[in-house]
């Protein structure tokens, strides 16, 4: 068990490596140099020496290698560097967007299970009937509308017309609890819609599945009532596919959220990322991909250690 | 994103015209605060970079020069009182009691450690190459600033009014730039919004009016909008055109907008077929203009047929007026002429990042297979584009662009072809007449012989076609109704609009 662990780890670091140098050399072998571009801002032509200068300072005259190996040797010392744009501390801005994203995410996670598991059980207990069928066409539509369209739509609504909540933007948690909530539960509602339409399908699917089962046939047979049945033998087998496909969602939000981000002016870990992409800034970039695929790696452990919650069979074998 | 940000907008067209419930804002404003919605947070603030419009509105809070901006475009005096000259190379400037954030007293030492700052060799100040024109500056007292210029240099007054060249303390720590303009920074979220503060010293008395501003970073032009409509914020800068009718229609809100900044083409004239001026004169003929202002800025603009020099200068020539003017006909006599009879195919650069970069090069494109010109897209981001450009990779180029003032010689990045190669001219391509018209420009004190000087460019400008002129676009501040004293500067100086930060009060 304990050598299966270290053999996990091990390979979970590899992965995080390789993406750390892939991204690295992506990102400085496609066009784009970041001094030109910071002194280009607003159409104007930049002085070549100012440029050089500039190229200089931020050790971009060096050759690849040395780039990459001084870059494996800052990150292996847990230090991020510095921006290219700015010299502001790449740690620290990740530090302060993370958790924001982490919020919006763990958020939109929360809501769109506790609509989606529900709803779900309900339309494979209705199956072919009213609700099963209002419900299945609904999460096709929540699905199939992009998140810029609910966002743009909450805010043209609730923010312009109706004067019920600003027109987004974020307040941290210690300045005013009230209205941080407000701002998070906005682009997190418009993230979990399409969330909860996913989770209720798996869910579903899962249950009906469980369903036809014999040892649900054989409880059914015993004259259990059906509420007993579904929380005690349904549900915990139904489980394991939706936390999977939630887990994926998830981990794949912690990169992609940018536009809800941006719909919503919600300053998380993906607009940063955009932003730095934009300018080249090339320790930004690197070090916010490395972050996100860590935790990607991380979240899929944590998922393993639900599994063996949810069904003991795994922890046996 | 492109691809969203169009649907994003067809969408909010379609919406706006359901009939939605309205309920009055109510907003508990704080008095004296005034908050501003930015297009964009800025890179850096640091004071002789240039970081693009929001960092230079930014930095106008902060910051003053020697000079400033009038709004009639011609340089005022602001830190220092007056100036004269002793003789054709020899600038005094006389300062005024003014302080620094720091309550230190703006001396000639702080101008002259400046112009040190920003003349370095390591400098990565906009005005480094300029710099290089000045032999020395001295400092009889602490009042007085000498200025000595290599040659004569009539632009002085006007590039000491740049946002790129604020005086700065000597005394200010590394990294944390002491200015002397109307507001002190307090305190920044980064990448989320920017805190100001008036400062009670400011040498003008009674100004600022204001007691803070509070500058909110809004990247997405839609909610920018939504959060002035929703009264979040008091004022924001960039109106998306779509938007200019509906806010001039709103009783709660104003628009003020100019037609400022402008587009054009650049050409790669170091290779065949655009190092020829009749294929260049061919393309400023082929384009129907009217159309570009129409599908790219949605009628917010105007038609640009001659050298971007705006019709408020007095360097203004009316006969050039449709000197690029729209004559199919003629594009295609000039091709034939070139040897291009059967028509040629070229590359477009432009950037898909940016709405009307793309609108202009799709529109450029059809009127440009009309004439027998076909042109194949290429469409990557901004940070490729700046670097496809500054690398001659491109064949014609789309750019918009602003003069860094309403002097001529402010088309000199845009015009001299013997500067540094860079995305915004045409690259490869010296036209040995505009280079010695814009020197002897920007060397002759004599305003009648200017005139004629920049008049005969224009003439050189419209025969050879080193860039040409597309489109005058309108660049928009919108506020609340109770929003006094903030103006849109005309012309090239919409981006000076800043300046005005002083004066505005809100109620």
């Amino acid at each position: 068990m304990l050598s299966f662990a270290a053999r996990r780890l091990a390979v979970a670091a590899l992965l995080v490596w390789a993406v750390a140098s892939l991204v690295f050399l992506v990102i400085h072998l496609i066009p784009g140099d970041p001094a030109e571009l910071l002194l280009a801002q607003g159409g104007v032509a930049p002085d070549p020496d100012s440029v050089a200068a500039l190229r200089e300072k931020l050790g971009l005259d060096q050759p690849l290698w040395v780039q990459y190996r001084d870059h494996l040797a800052s990150l292996l010392h847990a230090d991020f560097g510095l921006s290219m744009v700015d010299e502001h501390p790449i740690g620290a801005e990740i530090a302060l967007r993370l958790p924001r994203t982490l919020e919006l995410v763990g958020l939109a996670g929360l809501l769109a299970t506790l609509i989606g598991l529900p709803l779900g059980i309900l339309a494979a207990l209705t199956i072919g009937r009213l609700p099963d069928r209002i419900l299945s066409a609904a999460a096709g539509l929540a699905l199939s509308v992009p998140v810029f369209v609910v966002g743009t739509l909450a805010v043209l609504v609730l923010a312009q017309q109706l004067h019920w909540v600003p027109a987004g933007g974020y307040v941290p948690l210690a300045k005013d609890p009230l209205r941080h909530f407000i701002l998070v539960l906005m682009p997190a509602a418009t993230i979990a819609l399409g969330l909860a339409a996913a989770v209720l399908r798996v869910t579903r699917s899962a249950v009906l599945e469980v369903l036809e089962r014999d040892h649900v046939r054989a409880a059914q047979a015993r004259g259990l009532p059906p509420v007993t049945i579904v929380r005690r033998h349904v549900l915990r087998n139904a489980l394991m596919p939706v936390v999977t496909v939630l887990a994926l969602h998830l981990g794949s939000l912690l990169g992609g959220t940018v536009l809800v981000e941006f719909v919503f002016n919600y300053p998380g870990l993906s607009g940063y990322l955009v932003r730095a992409v934009e300018a080249r800034d090339y320790p930004e970039v690197t070090a916010i991909v490395l972050v996100i695929s860590a935790l990607f790696v991380l979240l899929n452990l944590l998922i393993d250690l639900c599994y063996v919650l949810i069904d003991p069979r795994v922890r046996h074998g | 994103m492109t691809a969203a940000a169009l649907n994003r907008r067809a969408l909010l067209a379609a919406s706006a015209t359901l009939p939605f419930l309205r309920i009055p804002a109510v907003r508990a404003a704080t008095p004296g605060l005034l908050t501003f919605g930015l297009s964009s947070y800025p890179p850096t603030l640091q004071p002789w970079a240039n970081g693009g419009t929001a960092s230079s509105t930014i930095k106008l809070m902060i910051h003053r020069g020697l000079t400033s901006f009038s709004r009639d475009g011609n340089p005022q005096p602001e830190l220092a009182e007056s100036w004269s000259r002793d003789d054709e190379k020899t600038w005094v400037f006389k300062l005024r009691d003014a302080r620094f954030h720091n309550g230190e007293k703006v001396t000639a030492a702080d101008v002259q450690w400046t112009f040190d700052q920003i003349a370095d060799e390591k400098s990565t100040a906009y005005f480094r190459a300029e710099m290089q024109r000045i032999a020395k500056v001295e400092a009889p007292d602490a009042r007085t600033v000498r200025l000595v210029t290599k040659q004569p240099l009539v632009t002085v007054p006007n590039w000491l009014a740049n946002f790129h060249m604020p005086i700065v303390s000597r005394s200010s720590p590394k990294g944390s730039p002491i200015g002397a303009g109307p507001f002190v920074p307090k305190g920044q979220e980064r990448g989320v919004s920017i805190d100001l503060e008036r400062f009670d010293a400011y040498y003008k008395p009674g100004l600022p009016k204001l007691k803070a501003i509070r500058a909110i970073a809004y990247a997405d032009e839609n909610l920018r909008l939504a959060a002035l409509r929703s009264g979040d914020v008091d004022l924001i800068e960039y109106v998306p055109w779509q938007a200019m009718d509906a806010i001039a229609g709103d009783p709660a809100l104003k628009l003020d907008a100019v037609d400022g900044p402008f587009m054009y083409l650049v050409f790669n004239g170091s290779r065949p077929p655009f190092n020829d001026a009749r294929v260049r004169r061919a393309v400023a003929h082929a384009i129907k203009r009217e159309e570009l202002v129409k599908a790219a800025f949605f009628g917010r603009g105007s038609p640009l047929e001659h050298l971007p020099i705006s019709e408020s200068s007095s360097f203004y020539n009316a006969d050039f007026k449709n000197g690029w003017h729209y004559d199919p006909d003629l594009s295609k006599r000039l091709l034939a002429e070139a040897g291009h009879g059967g028509g040629l195919s070229c590359s477009l650069l432009s950037t898909a990042q940016y709405g009307m970069h793309k609108d202009s090069a799709e529109i450029v494109q059809q009127h440009l297979a009309a004439v027998g010109i076909n042109a194949t897209l290429n469409l990557p981001d901004w940070a490729t584009r700046v670097n496809l450009g500054n690398r001659g990779q491109y064949e014609i180029g789309i750019m918009g662009n602003t003069a860094e003032s309403n002097d001529p010689d402010g088309l000199a990045a845009v015009l001299d072809g013997s500067l540094a190669a860079s995305y915004v001219r045409s690259f490869g391509l010296k036209i040995d007449s505009i280079i010695e018209l814009m020197e002897a420009g920007r060397t002759s004190f004599d305003e009648a012989k200017r005139r004629t000087i920049y008049r005969n460019l224009e003439q050189v400008a419209i025969d050879q076609a080193p860039i040409v002129g597309l489109t005058w676009r309108s660049q928009g501040y919108a506020m609340r109704k109770d929003v006094a004293g903030f103006s849109n500067f005309p012309g090239a100086l919409t981006f000076y609009s800043g300046e005005t930060f002083e004066t505005t009060t809100t109620a």
